[in-house]
């Protein structure tokens, strides 16, 4: 049995210890929860119809307001609570720890990871087994080789044929060579798109392939922060407006 | 200034005695203005033109934003308006007062019509030292209203527009005085509230000016959108960084009752949304207001918001209050949350159950931190926590909910693991509930959060995997670790390929 980190000898280990965590009203841990607030850090008392109030909620001043995302190591700047949904589902809710590629489905990212940084996964390839994974949810098939799963998400699943579910970046020269030796029998679109890097838009393609064709997956549904129509303005009395600058 | 005060002391006898039908006359221009800014006005398209060319009726193309050249034209406009404003202010004849209200109306009218409002241009032409002329002691009411205002949509544009306000910063707290009719008193938090909103440095000035006081008196009657504004301007002004402005409030006579009042107030959801933010200042920012807050058994109203409310604007705050307090240091946990009363912790957890059950993610989210912290607790606190409703749920939010609730998930249930720290070397595990969670699954949860970006993340994932490792009876950790496939997943996969 295999056992890998020996670290019964790292004395700096540093154990589970239960301690309340306490954190200042400005922490980025805080961030989503602020979003509402922080647009009301400076009101303009207006005269507003009604109307006027709900075509300007949905007008954001980009350049001056923003919460950066509390995600750690990311960064991003957002500028509305859709926005930052917008954003959170599509940078966190799964992204690969290896190479930072960014998944719709913690699914996707796990057959990613399989296929992509795990040398025992490779091994039973090499040795004949059926490993990669029908990307769609449901259909349970699976196959000896990447192109061969590609194939069946053409034949079976109405895939585009320029969909790439993984394109290495750098092959080296040798596995370059090799590939260039199967591939010569096959049409050139198909050579330039498995060079290519994953581009955001084969992701997009890869979202709506897949939903459209699966009726389930294990992201969560609904993440939303509040009513949407009604934005959280709490003086609602008075007409405000969305301020442009706030702390 | 002090000269002033007297002067307006003196002043006032006189007026009053002059005539009821100057007094008259300004209770009925505070009705106007009182009902203008009540109602929902006239089109701002159709304003602008009407001010432009003198015609009454207008038609205005509906558009959605304002073109350059309207925008040209409101600039011009507010140019105008502040040089007649300079005018009227100037002009000591007879209708004086008329005079300059108008023109403090026209200018308040240019300033409020748009979502950008011509601060700029109102800068330029010089319309700050104007505004602070007419909020001189004395002046009517519909004056300093007007003037009010204007600073008010001034203050909420970019920094330096902010900034411009501060030598108006002294008659706008003044007039925060308990002699203040209510209206203006209301007009001119709101503008200190915009400059609280700005940054610390004008929070410091606003302080040493002493606007606090005035401010946490305003919050004290039961109800009335004055007190609602105040508790907001409050929020601005005391979030710190520097915690002095928070302990400062909590020692203001009747600031603390007043704020258990009006957070329990049901009919007015908003004032307690409002005074729910300064609690939140005030328990992150102030040891001295926490143990206030504690002692007075703040957490028993804010346990029955959660209970109660559906407003996730009431929610927000109010779980966030309750969070740090159980956050403080722990001298206050130990009395917030005694083990010995058990209804009290139930009735706590049963509230942040319901948080966890919401469909709001930041709701989801903080209860679970609040539940870590709890956890993080004595080991009644946790076996109350480990035996009531939560774990069900949290074991399922460990394994489908969105990152961020996944990590504050696991801190709880981990804590639920390990007994209070005793000392050096390693805390000693609670054996019954490491195993019962394991077997519930939660360990797939935990190797997930290894793989993730958040380094943070992933040494909780690392830190209950060795507790598995090491807790689990008969040795039985190692297999179920490989099990889930958490070898493959460790960082050292060349030992892995040589062993395997």
């Amino acid at each position: 049995m295999a056992m890998v980190v020996d670290y019964k000898h790292d004395s700096s280990f540093p154990y589970w210890t239960s301690i309340r965590r306490r954190f200042d009203p400005d922490s980025p841990f805080f961030s989503s929860g602020n979003l509402e607030r922080e647009l009301l850090a400076k009101q303009v008392a207006l005269d507003l119809t009604e109307d006027e109030r709900n075509q300007l909620e949905k007008m954001i001043d980009n350049d001056a307001r923003g919460v950066f995302c509390p995600i750690v190591g990311c960064g991003a700047r957002l500028t509305s609570l859709e926005d930052f949904e917008d954003h959170y589902i599509a940078r966190h809710t799964a992204s690969c720890s290896v190479c930072s590629r960014v998944y719709p489905t913690s699914r996707l990212l796990s057959i990613h990871v399989s296929e992509a940084h795990d040398s025992f996964f490779q091994a039973k390839v090499a040795r004949g087994y059926a490993m990669y994974e029908c990307l769609v949810e449901g259909c349970d098939l699976k196959f000896k080789n990447y192109k061969g799963r590609q194939q069946h998400l053409v034949d079976k699943h109405k895939f585009p044929t320029s969909f790439e579910f993984f394109n290495k970046a750098h092959p080296s020269k040798k596995k370059r060579l090799k590939n260039q030796q199967k591939r010569r029998t096959h049409k050139k679109d198909e050579e330039a798109s498995s060079k290519m890097e994953v581009e955001n838009e084969i992701i997009d393609g890869l979202v709506s392939a897949v939903s459209k064709l699966s009726t389930s997956d294990s992201s969560p549904s609904n993440i939303s922060f509040g009513r949407r129509n009604a934005r959280g303005l709490t003086f609602v009395p008075r007409s405000i407006q969305a301020p442009r600058e706030k702390k | 200034m002090a000269d002033d005060s007297l002067a307006s002391h003196r002043r006032d006898p006189i007026k009053s005695s002059v005539g009821n039908v100057a007094a008259q006359r300004r209770r009925q221009n505070a009705a106007t203005v009182g009902k203008e800014r009540r109602e929902s006005l006239v089109r701002a398209k159709r304003l602008c033109r009407v001010g432009a060319t003198g015609d009454g009726d207008v038609p205005v193309e509906e558009n959605d934003m304002m073109t350059d050249e309207e925008g040209f034209l409101l600039e011009d406009q507010t140019s105008s308006a502040v040089k007649e404003l300079k005018s009227a202010v100037a002009y000591q004849g007879k209708g004086a007062m008329q005079k300059r209200v108008n023109a403090l109306r026209e200018l308040r009218r240019l300033l409020s019509k748009s979502e950008f409002p011509p601060v700029e241009a109102a800068l330029k032409a010089g319309a700050i030292p104007l505004l602070v002329q007419c909020l001189s002691f004395g002046s009517p009411d519909e004056q300093l209203l007007e003037a009010a205002w204007c600073l008010t949509n001034i203050a909420a544009g970019k920094p330096e527009e902010t900034k411009a306000l501060l030598p108006a910063l002294p008659l706008l707290i003044a007039h925060l005085g308990e002699k203040s009719s209510l209206p203006v008193a209301e007009q001119c938090a709101w503008a200190l509230g915009n400059v609280a909103g700005e940054g610390e440095e004008l929070r410091k000035v606003l302080l040493s000016q002493g606007a606090l006081p005035p401010l946490a008196r305003m919050m004290l009657p039961n109800k009335g959108s004055t007190v609602r504004t105040a508790a907001w301007a409050l929020s601005n002004l005391i979030k710190g960084p520097d915690p002095k402005a928070a302990t400062e409030l909590i020692k203001v006579d009747g600031v603390l009752d007043a704020i258990l009042r009006h957070l329990r107030n049901r009919k007015d959801e908003e004032l307690a949304t409002e005074v729910a933010w300064v609690i939140v200042y005030l328990s992150a920012l102030s040891n001295f207001a926490t143990g206030v807050l504690v002692k007075s058994d703040a957490l028993q109203p804010l346990v029955e918001r959660l209970a109660t409310s559906n407003s996730l604007q009431l929610l927000i705050p109010v779980l966030r209050s309750l969070g740090n307090l159980v956050a403080g240091d722990s001298h206050t946990t130990s009395t917030v949350l005694i083990p010995g009363m058990k209804s009290q912790v139930n009735g706590v957890v049963k509230v942040l159950v319901k948080c966890l059950k919401s469909d709001h993610r930041v709701l989801k989210k903080e209860a679970s931190w609040v539940l870590s912290n709890i956890a993080a607790g004595s080991i009644e606190h946790k076996q109350l926590i480990y035996s009531s409703e939560a774990v069900p749920l949290l074991l399922r939010l460990l394994s489908t909910a969105p990152f961020d609730i996944r990590k504050e998930v696991a801190y709880v249930l981990g804590n639920l693991c390990v007994a209070p720290a005793a000392g050096e070397g390693k805390p000693d595990l609670i054996k019954e509930n490491l195993v019962s969670l394991v077997q519930r699954g939660c360990l797939s949860g935990f190797i997930d959060l290894v793989r993730s970006a958040d380094i943070e993340a992933a040494r909780l994932g690392l830190q209950f995997t060795e507790l598995v490792l090491r807790g689990m009876p008969n040795g039985g950790g190692p297999k179920l670790v490989e099990q889930e496939e958490g070898m493959t997943r460790w960082k050292d996969t060349n030992s892995m390929k040589t062993k395997t």
